[in-house]
């Protein structure tokens, strides 16, 4: 016994229990990201809860805990109809429900603002539809119904925005002359003008269709009962998504499950981004670190190679070394400061002074953009890339080289025929790294260009399709954004939780695969030890 | 051998030679060039304000009028005096011609004016000779023609007019205009009675305007002692007065027809003459000047020995003149403040940061001196009725390396403090840029943040390299790895949303679960100990005790938490928040120090748990092997020969987590209140360096003052992680040499 | 006393004169005067850290890469003078091939692998890297083991096979001199005895130097010895006359095992 604590094996088991903390702490947040972010899109029951005093509530039962002082449980509900309560959720204490039942007529109506309506189905007000059918059934044929005459709209909405651009391209070139100092009775300009006068009138013919259209489509609407027997009549336009949980079975739940998934990843947020897709978002998280790579790569690589082979080994070096390891442990808000100060407002703002000065002082490059947060994020990474690339040049046995040079290979030679490509997976790495880096890391962007919502992606249909100075929609930016700016942070959760498992699993997918290709190269010259 | 190719081969060598020598030396340096470019922007912050005369030219006859007054607009192309015929008689300062003369109409035939006073932003009272007094603004229209050059139009309008008083022309006159329409007019009459008179503009429901009239008398200074100075604010609610034997008086004239008497102190021990008064910019504080040439600002502070009302204080002394102030000028823009001596002698300082910026005047006496209203240029005249006009740059007056980290006393405060506080609604507002609270928020959730994260992370790091199985090694490692990939914006939005309510209504549990775990693991231990002599055991001292424990530190949380709401209905009477409050007299925030603690130490975890175990299990195995065959056990030699050969590896980590913490912005910007406080307390939140540059920037005018003070704090993040980091690597280069790998 | 020995041989292809060896403020050779005769086997010989492989560095100017090294003297391939500033480094370098003490293939192919010289010159005709990999790797006595797996990896192949391979990539470019450092070191006595019977057969084309710790091995495959001693050249011969009757007190001492 004695021995047993003289020899420190209690201590042993303390250095364990550490071990086993971290481990727990790991797992508790990637379990908490998980139960939190893969249930949100499985359609959850809707209770029928009867209280003791007469009242009646409808809604999802999400959470359940302590009564705060007293005894017994209570149960938060998701009523929705946020246009008539105010509020999504509603607390009642178990004590006061005299019975809960899941009525299968229960209807969740996802609507494109005001969140869901949760009620039951009264009746279909449509033209053109069999009357002899239930009103589910109408509702049914109505929405498929309304869902073809959109398809109409979606085409005018097209050409809409197709005369938009070719007027603000008019508008543009008449900024442009009015600032070289041409007026009205230039040719050009009344030319321009008269352009301008014909762009109009095809719009506002446009507009007038569309409008025409949209009352004929208002026309089709559905009348739902809340459970406190108020009316509401939905448009079948303004529906996203109308289902029966209660109703549903299994296999219907996992196709809803499948399809809501597809609008999240393919879809365009709504209310405040607090739902649908991410699309947008997701995009831009995928651009800004395909362009911070196209900076990120070869410099990384080349200043690597350089340190490497290239300079004469020397207290300079070993500095220079040094530094840009250290440049990796930065803080990221320093490069982001940077970034607005250098390529934002010194570069940017000198691009527009150069090339746009007729929209001044409305910015074009002197604001954030995806191409300033993009190379933002490339200076933060390339001491990353650096670091590894120029560890696994190092890692490569000089033998190797010297092989090389004594066939008379030159230095070049020796370096892109033999080193480089035996180094690649290490640079691999450090890029992929980079990227997992560059896909987390917000602090930066916040100040460089990200947005809450953009109006467009930074590449479109119009010319010159690639517009770098557009700002951006980011993932990690979402996460932040809905989780914290937004007015109704309980109805955003859901959406912040799924954000979280899909950055989670982006990052951790790229890093594993990155910190796989490291072990494999370690092992691959393990040989070499003999 | 084709040596055409060869030649084409040599050429590629040296070209690519070439390309990667001044490419590779170009990315390194502009990456390092680029930071020292942020410090570039912070310089402007230092130095000193430059000032540029860009004209001179003489009055075209200054004997013909005397001059009261002068005046500049807000492009230095405009420059006017205010004659003793009451005429505006503008120059341009280019020429230092007359370009045109308007004269405010006297309210009766044949008056001349005697005095007039400046306020606000170019309004001048001219007291006529009969005792009356009109109330003129200067305007000026810039207007642009078609080549972009600019031509003025200038107007005088009267803002209000009061007729004589029967006393006859008295000392001194103040008078100020309220936007509805009133007017308040104070007279220091011969007697050195005060007298006040104030027309007073109300609406009712219909909008029909009535005007009352006050007039009233002062209770003032003793006989015998003389009102020298006086000022009011641009309400007119507030008037201050300074006397020959040195009292301060201060008056409150808010309420209508009613004037009470609020201070009446001696302000100098010595009993010096008060010489002129002015309000900073604000109408706060209050300019002193006095006959020995000294300049302090004053403002009412509430303190115990006034049994908390509120009395006038010294706050600021500024740097003092040779002689007596002659008047004081404040600017319109900022806190800064114009002295002007009876040597002639200018001095420009600020308040705030009592930065003595400016001296003009030595050369030559300066009179009659007028501030533009962005405080870039000045107008004054010399004693040989020369008109003399400079440009000042002066843009970051308020900073000072006091200001930015000293305590220092606010307008409205009671005592000096650190604070933040970088802007607010109003224009007269002073920013309060104290870098101290950011920093000590930053060490104050870094500290705590590490007190988590150093033990959890080594001790592991201990374990994984020494006693784990090789197996499971090959797994934790990535997985930590892994772990040190999450982004923080996710730590942040768990700690924040999850964690912190979570913990808002479990503190006691969270304290349990500090207890429990040890005393959990010590009743492991001690049961393991009946249990290890089995063989089948045996196999779990291998390298797998972890995992044996994996249960029963859930066991102790789940007790813990179990067991909170008990301890804190026993000890804390059920709300232990409510406690914290009542009994130890402290806020309980929701998003406090121990939810950035768990986050924040998440973060560096595996930072230095990576580099702790490469540095572990780097020491080379003979040193172990001899360790072992020597007798000693296997903590021993962990803790005899493994620890010391590996500490400074270890100690590199430690070091770059704490760099990597201090400069960790999303999870602080998400999980700290934000709030700019220097407690200790591990209930409060606090605001650090790194998310205040992040909440602040995108607000920050370019150029500023803050954009340049939240470059100061990039910097000081900066110069901290470097140095941390640039010590752990060094430390880390030595350790690889001495074991000849990494 | 330490006598210099300069000693003049036969149809010499590589003659060096005066050469000193300096790496930074410290001199590793002193003097050296010798001639490698064409066509032989000559050994370097002589106790560790006495400037064997810096000298046979020197004559295909790997030196070069080492910052701080200094080669001051003569060196002479074919009557050409190669230590001077404007010699091309390359083509020297295809003159003079070069094995190593660590065998090192590249990670590639065996059939890349063998004609990585020709790749660097820019050859890509097919037939003539098809007939140079069968005749290098014939040369090195390595074709009938691999000639079925030409594509796959060098590095599978064993330590003996894989040195021999570093020798058909050197004899690939057909150089005059082949240096070897030490090139059994690091092999088991089987695939030692290999590659000294394929230094045998090599002669007859080219000329090799080798260094080698191992006298017996000097005595075995070398026609003349060079032994080195502190930098500086003590003795060359016919290795036959070096071995029986050393002219040095230093060399008896050696090549008895006396020190060393």
């Amino acid at each position: 016994m004695n021995n047993y604590w003289r020899k420190g094996e209690p201590f042993i088991w303390g250095t364990a229990a550490a071990l086993s903390l971290t481990l727990l702490l790991a797992a508790v947040l990637i379990i908490v990201v998980m139960v939190n972010g893969l249930g949100v899109f499985w359609p959850s029951k809707v209770a029928l809860a009867s209280l003791k005093d007469g009242q009646q509530v409808l809604g999802e039962i999400v959470r359940r805990e302590p009564v705060y002082e007293g005894v017994g449980e209570r149960l938060q509900f998701k009523v929705g109809n946020r246009d008539l309560y105010g509020l999504d959720f509603r607390w009642v204490d178990e004590a006061a429900i005299a019975s809960i039942s899941y009525p299968q007529q229960a209807t969740v109506v996802e609507r494109q603002e005001y969140g869901n309506f949760i009620g039951l189905l009264q009746s279909v007000q449509a033209e053109g539809l069999p009357t002899a059918a239930t009103p589910w059934e109408r509702l049914q044929a109505a929405r498929r119904l309304v869902v073809e005459q959109q398809e109409g709209a979606e085409e005018q909405n097209a050409e809409l925005a197709g005369l938009n651009i070719r007027m603000e391209r008019v508008r543009r070139k008449l900024q442009k002359l009015a600032y070289a100092g041409k007026t009205a009775d230039d040719e050009e300009m009344a030319r321009l003008e008269q352009r301008r006068r014909e762009i109009d009138g095809a719009f506002e013919q446009l507009v007038d269709r569309q409008a025409s259209r949209i009352e004929e489509l208002h026309r089709t609407t559905a009348t739902f009962a809340a459970i406190d027997g108020s009316e509401r009549v939905i448009r079948v336009a303004d529906m996203v998504r109308c289902f029966r949980p209660n109703a549903m079975s299994p296999g219907q739940k996992a196709f809803f499950y499948l399809g809501k998934l597809w609008e999240l990843i393919f879809g365009e947020p709504r209310e405040s981004n607090t739902e649908g897709g991410l699309f947008p978002a997701i995009f831009g998280t995928v651009m800004l670190i395909f362009v911070m790579s196209l900076f990120t790569f070869p410099f990384g690589v080349l200043a690597a190679i350089y340190l490497r082979e290239y300079a004469k080994e020397g207290p300079l070096v070993r500095m220079v070394r040094i530094a840009v390891n250290n440049l990796a442990g930065i803080p990221s808000i320093v490069y982001g400061i940077f970034g607005l100060a250098f390529f934002v407002y010194g570069i940017g703002g000198s691009l527009d002074r150069l090339f746009f000065p007729e929209r001044l002082p409305i910015p074009t490059f002197g604001t954030g953009g995806i191409l300033w947060a993009s190379m933002t994020l490339a200076l933060l990474t390339v001491p990353v890339v650096i670091v590894t690339t120029e560890e696994a040049l190092g890692a490569i046995p000089s033998g190797v080289r010297e092989g090389s040079l004594a066939l008379g290979a030159t230095k070049f030679q020796t370096l892109y025929r033999i080193l480089l490509p035996m180094a690649s997976p290490g640079i691999m790495t450090g890029l992929i790294l980079a990227m997992a880096r560059a896909a987390g890391e917000v602090a930066p962007l916040m100040i460089t260009g990200v947005v809450k919502l953009a109006p467009a992606l930074p590449i479109d249909g119009t010319f010159p399709f690639v517009h770098l100075d557009r700002k951006f929609m980011h993932l990690g930016f979402h996460i932040y954004d809905i989780g914290f700016q937004s007015p109704n942070v309980e109805a955003a959760k859901p959406m912040v939780f799924v954000t979280t498992l899909l950055l989670v699993l982006i990052v951790l997918v790229m890093s594993s695969v990155a910190i796989h290709l490291r072990n494999k190269m370690k092992k691959r010259y393990a040989y070499r030890t003999f | 051998m084709d040596h055409k190719y060869l030649k084409r081969v040599r050429r590629n060598d040296r070209f690519a030679r070439y390309i990667i020598t001044v490419g590779g030396l170009a990315v390194i340096f502009s990456v390092i060039l680029i930071l020292f470019l942020i410090a570039r922007v912070t310089f402007p912050l230092f130095q000193q304000p430059s000032v540029r005369q860009v004209a001179q030219f003489n009055l075209a006859n200054p004997a013909a009028s005397r001059v009261l007054a002068t005046g500049v607009d807000e492009y230095l192309e405009n420059l006017f005096l205010v004659g003793g015929d009451g005429s505006f008689v503008f120059y341009d300062p280019r020429s230092g011609q007359t370009v045109e003369r308007l004269a405010a109409a006297p309210p009766a035939e044949g008056l001349r004016v005697v005095d007039a006073e400046q306020f606000g932003a170019a309004r001048y009272n001219l007291l006529w000779n009969d005792g009356s007094l009109t109330m003129e603004q200067v305007r000026f229209r810039a207007r642009f023609d078609a080549e972009g050059r600019r031509s003025f139009e200038r107007s005088l309008v009267r803002l209000g007019s009061l007729g004589p008083l029967p006393e006859g022309l008295p000392q001194r006159t103040l008078a100020r205009g309220s936007a509805e329409g009133g007017l308040v007019r104070v007279t220091l009459q011969a007697d050195q009675r005060l007298r006040v008179d104030q027309h007073l503009v109300s609406e009712d429901l219909f909008g029909d305007q009535t005007t009352e009239h006050y007039d009233f008398y002062l209770e003032t200074v003793a006989p015998g002692e003389k009102i020298t100075a006086l000022t009011m604010d641009e309400q007119g609610t507030a008037l201050y007065a300074g006397t020959d034997q040195g009292s301060l008086l201060r008056w409150d004239l808010s309420e209508p027809g009613e004037g009470v008497l609020k201070d009446r102190l001696p302000a100098f021990t010595d009993r010096r003459a008060i010489t002129a008064l002015g309000l900073v910019y604000g109408d706060i504080s209050l300019a002193v000047g006095d006959a020995l040439g000294g300049v302090s600002t004053w403002f009412p502070v509430a303190s115990a020995a006034s049994g908390g009302e509120k009395r006038l204080q010294r706050i600021h002394t500024l740097i003092g003149h040779g002689s007596a102030i002659q008047s004081l000028v404040p600017s319109r823009r900022d806190k800064s403040l114009l002295s002007i001596d009876a040597d002639g002698i200018v001095h420009l300082d600020h308040m705030t940061s009592e930065r003595h910026l400016l001296r003009l005047g030595q050369d030559r006496p300066l009179r009659h001196l007028a501030i533009s209203i962005r405080g870039d240029g000045l107008f004054a005249i010399d004693g040989q009725g020369r008109a003399l006009v400079w440009r000042v740059n002066n843009p970051h007056p308020e900073v000072s390396w006091r200001t930015l980290f000293g305590k220092v006393w606010y307008e409205n405060y009671n005592e000096p403090v650190y604070a933040w506080q970088s802007s607010s609604a109003s224009d007269d507002f002073e920013p309060k840029l104290s870098l101290t609270p950011l920093i000590f928020g930053t060490i104050k959730g870094t500290l705590y943040a590490m007190l988590f994260a150093v033990p959890l992370a080594l001790f592991g790091a201990i374990y994984t390299s020494q006693f784990g199985n090789d197996r499971l090694r090959g797994i934790i490692k990535p997985a930590v790895e892994i772990m040190a990939a999450i982004p923080s914006v996710i730590i942040g939005f768990l700690a924040a949303l999850w964690f912190a309510p979570l913990l808002d209504k479990s503190v006691p549990a969270l304290f349990l679960t500090l207890l429990l775990i040890p005393a959990f693991l010590l009743a492991a231990v001690v049961v393991w100990q009946m249990l290890r002599k089995r063989p089948f055991f045996k196999r779990i001292e291998k390298g797998h005790e972890f995992l044996l424990l994996i249960p029963v530190l859930l066991a102790a949380v789940v007790a813990a938490w179990q067991l909170g709401p008990v301890l804190e209905a026993w000890l804390f009477g059920g709300n232990f928040n409510l406690w914290l409050f009542s009994e130890a007299g402290s806020r309980y925030d929701s998003r406090n120090n121990i939810v950035i603690a768990f986050a924040l130490g998440f973060a560096v975890i595996p930072i230095i748990f990576t580099i702790a175990e490469d540095a572990l299990s780097n020491v080379p195995h003979s040193l172990k092997a001899a360790s072992l065959a020597l007798g000693a056990s296997r903590w021993q030699t962990v803790w005899r020969v493994i620890l010391p050969s590996a500490s400074p590896g270890i100690f590199a980590g430690t070091m770059i987590g704490f760099g990597r913490a201090i400069g960790e912005t999303m999870i602080v910007l998400m999980a700290t209140g934000n709030t700019a406080i220097m407690d200790w307390s591990i209930f409060n939140g606090m605001r650090p360096l790194s998310s205040n540059i992040a909440v602040e920037i995108p607000e920050a005018p370019v150029a500023g003052t803050l954009y340049r003070v939240l470059f100061l704090s990039a910097v000081f993040l900066f110069i901290m992680t470097f140095v941390l980091n640039t010590v752990a690597e060094v430390v880390r280069q030595r350790l690889r040499k001495k074991y000849g790998r990494f | 006393m330490i006598e210099t020995h300069s000693v003049t041989a036969p149809n010499p292809i590589v003659q060096v004169r005066d050469l000193d060896f300096y790496y930074g403020s410290a001199q590793a050779l002193h003097g050296l005067n010798l001639d490698f005769p064409r066509n032989m086997v000559t050994a370097l010989i002589g106790p560790s850290g006495c400037g064997k492989s810096t000298f046979l560095r020197c004559l295909n100017r790997m030196n070069d890469l080492v910052d701080g090294a200094r080669v001051v003297g003569s060196i002479c391939l074919d009557g050409t003078e190669v230590n001077t500033a404007d010699t091309d480094i390359i083509e020297l370098r295809r003159r003079v091939g070069m094995v190593f003490q660590k065998s090192n293939p590249f990670p590639k192919s065996i059939y890349e692998n063998a004609i990585y010289g020709l790749r660097i010159a820019g050859i890509k005709e097919r037939a003539v890297l098809d007939e140079t990999v069968e005749k290098s790797l014939k040369g090195a006595a390595l074709w009938d083991e691999v000639k079925d797996r030409l594509h796959q990896s060098a590095l599978g192949l064993s330590g003996g096979q894989m040195q021999r391979l570093c020798i058909a990539r050197a004899i690939s470019v057909n150089p005059e001199v082949i240096l070897m450092d030490e090139p059994c070191s690091a092999l088991d006595p089987k695939s030692t005895a290999r590659i000294e019977g394929l230094i045998g057969e090599l002669r007859e084309e080219y000329t090799i130097i080798i260094v080698t710790h191992n006298m017996q091995q000097a005595a075995r495959v070398s026609d003349y010895t060079a032994f080195l001693y502190e930098g500086v050249l003590v003795e060359f011969g016919l290795t036959k006359d070096l071995f029986v009757k050393p002219k040095s007190k230093q060399t008896e001492d050696y090549i008895t095992g006396r020190f060393g």
